[in-house]
């Protein structure tokens, strides 16, 4: 294999098509091409054909897919391991998992799966499977990106995505929207879902009764307790006779989990940082003084992806938005990302794509051989990373020391935008009120010293009255 | 009653591991049969409630591309 493209570690589950990637020598730029199998290859060629596809391709609900022709170079590099056609797809800025999404962007990744099924299926297609890493975020909008799991629909054949469905989105949408448990910590821990028989441990008692939660999870886990109680130890499993389901039948289900899922909500409730823009402790002045400063320096060089981690509701990547494609807005506080995704959502030109992410604890890799899922940092490179006002967290919060954040930094390969928190900002007084003190290091001398082994300080201003350090800095050679 | 009845036995029923060498998704086929079964009585509704206004010309079926996501 030629080594300018490469097969995607996290594409095998499907036997039918596996997702290579290639970088242009001369442009550097990346592509996102799938093998795919005789059968697949007829499914897409039929599919091509139908209107609610074309329709899907054109409110940009689906990635837009070509086929290659046999002779392009990286198509016969590809087809020589077996496929018998090569897909090329829309690239995605930066790929993000589902452990990474608010509540609304699992929602609408849910019921976007939901209703593509439900046009699939009411034009003779169905889709083989039901995971929500099925669909990626460009900006703000949901997109559906395995078109290998569209295949015709059998008359009488079940759903079968719906477990997968219910353990993969269903499941961590009603424990947030009924429990207010975080999704995202049982999402990243359970890479295929949380099962009925497990959900139902957090529904005891009375919360058996709260919407769809009879159904979609008492139900099947007493269905499957009742399998798994039959058939254990040397019993034999028994053969589960094919039960023909009617068409009315199956767009009934997928349409009764529509209107569930759109009537579960999970309110925005006021965090740390989810009213940051009217609770900040900046005077106008200074916050100016600060947009300016991140604003001179996000547009001094043509900038493809801009990391703002610490984003709260994402005031600077509005700031970095029109000088880049992507700005990335991370946050570890759930609600306040939320906020930026509703708010960002409404416009289909955003190019802001928010993320959940405790950053002292960033998503590892994970899966088969823990590769299967890649670390954040191990997703692309950005050109510009934003902390501003994280790096005391990171110390006096989560005890890292700052020069292990510094060196994380620099293996990011990028320029800096940082905000140091001296010991007099009032934030870092209430951090250290009621903790030992043990965080001798954490001052702003000792900080630009730490900062020189890793980078450059090409700018720097004042702000709140010397309280608190803005820096522009780029990697030490 | 005999719903209200399921579902108390459902709520009562104790929750267990499913075991390694049965298919838990073996059992969704059961799951699917009843809840389509409920499922396909609205669908049915709709569908000729949606064919009625349309003949009535009040108003045209919705399409499903059309929801807002």
């Amino acid at each position: 294999m030629n080594q300018m493209v490469e097969a995607n570690l996290g594409s095998f589950r499907d036997p039918a098509n596996r997702v290579y990637h290639h970088q242009d020598p001369a442009t550097g730029g990346k592509r996102v091409l799938r093998g795919i199998d005789q059968i697949t290859l007829n499914n897409f060629n039929a599919l091509a054909e139908e209107d609610f596809f074309q329709k899907l391709l054109e409110n940009g609900r689906i990635v837009r897919t070509t086929l290659l022709d046999a002779d392009d170079p990286v198509a016969s590099e590809i087809l020589r391991d077996g496929w018998s056609g090569v897909m090329e797809h829309e690239t995605v800025p930066f790929v993000s998992y589902p452990y990474e999404w608010t509540f609304s962007m699992l929602k609408d990744a849910a019921l976007l799966q939901l209703s593509i099924l439900e046009a699939a299926l009411e034009n003779g297609w169905t889709l083989k499977d039901a995971t929500p890493f099925n669909i990626q975020f460009i900006g703000c909008r949901a997109v559906f990106i395995d078109l290998p799991s569209f295949e015709p629909w059998t008359e009488g054949e079940p759903w079968v995505g719906y477990r997968q469905f219910c353990s993969m989105f269903l499941i961590p949408l009603m424990l947030r929207s009924h429990l207010g448990l975080d999704h995202t910590t049982i999402l990243r821990s359970n890479i295929d879902g949380l099962a009925p028989t497990e959900a139902i441990k957090y529904f005891t008692g009375l919360k058996r009764l709260k919407k769809g939660v009879l159904s979609h999870v008492a139900l099947p886990a007493s269905v499957e307790k009742s399998i798994a109680s039959k058939e254990r130890d040397d019993a034999p499993a028994k053969l589960r006779k094919h039960r023909k389901q009617s068409v009315a039948m199956v767009v009934g289900l997928v349409q009764s989990l529509i209107n569930l899922v759109k009537r579960l909500k999970s309110d925005i409730s006021h965090t740390d940082w989810s009213q940051y823009d009217q609770t900040h402790t900046y005077k106008e002045d200074d916050f100016d003084a600060k947009k300016s400063f991140v604003e001179k320096y996000a547009g001094t060089a043509d900038r493809k992806v801009i990391w703002d981690i610490g984003c709260n509701t994402g005031t600077f990547s509005k700031v970095c938005s029109p000088h880049c494609d992507t700005v990335l807005s991370v946050d570890g506080d759930h609600d306040a990302v939320d906020k930026l995704y509703l708010r960002e959502k409404e416009s289909d030109r955003s190019n802001l794509l928010p993320m959940v992410m405790d950053l002292s604890n960033i998503s590892p890799g994970q899966g088969w051989a823990g590769r299967e899922r890649a670390a954040f940092d191990d997703r692309g490179s950005p050109d510009l990373v934003l902390c501003l006002a994280l790096i005391h967290h990171i110390r006096l919060s989560a005890n890292i020391p700052n020069s292990f954040f510094l060196r994380w930094l620099r293996s990011l390969n990028s320029d800096v935008i940082l905000e140091f928190v001296t010991r007099q900002d009032e934030m870092v007084v209430k951090l250290l009120t009621n903790k030992k003190e043990q965080y001798l290091d954490y001052d702003l001398p000792q900080f630009i010293e730490e900062c020189g082994l890793f980078f450059d300080i090409e700018d720097r201003i004042s702000l709140k009255n010397g309280r608190r350090e803005l820096f522009f800095l780029t990697p030490k050679a | 009653m005999r719903s209200a009845s399921f579902a108390l036995f459902l709520i009562l029923l104790p929750a267990t591991q499913a075991h390694a060498y049965v298919d838990p998704g073996s059992g969704s086929v059961i799951v699917t049969t009843i809840l389509g079964l409920l499922a396909a009585i609205g669908y049915t509704f709709r569908k000729y409630f949606y064919r009625m206004r349309r003949m009535l010309g009040v108003g045209s079926t919705p399409d499903p591309m059309d929801k807002e996501i």
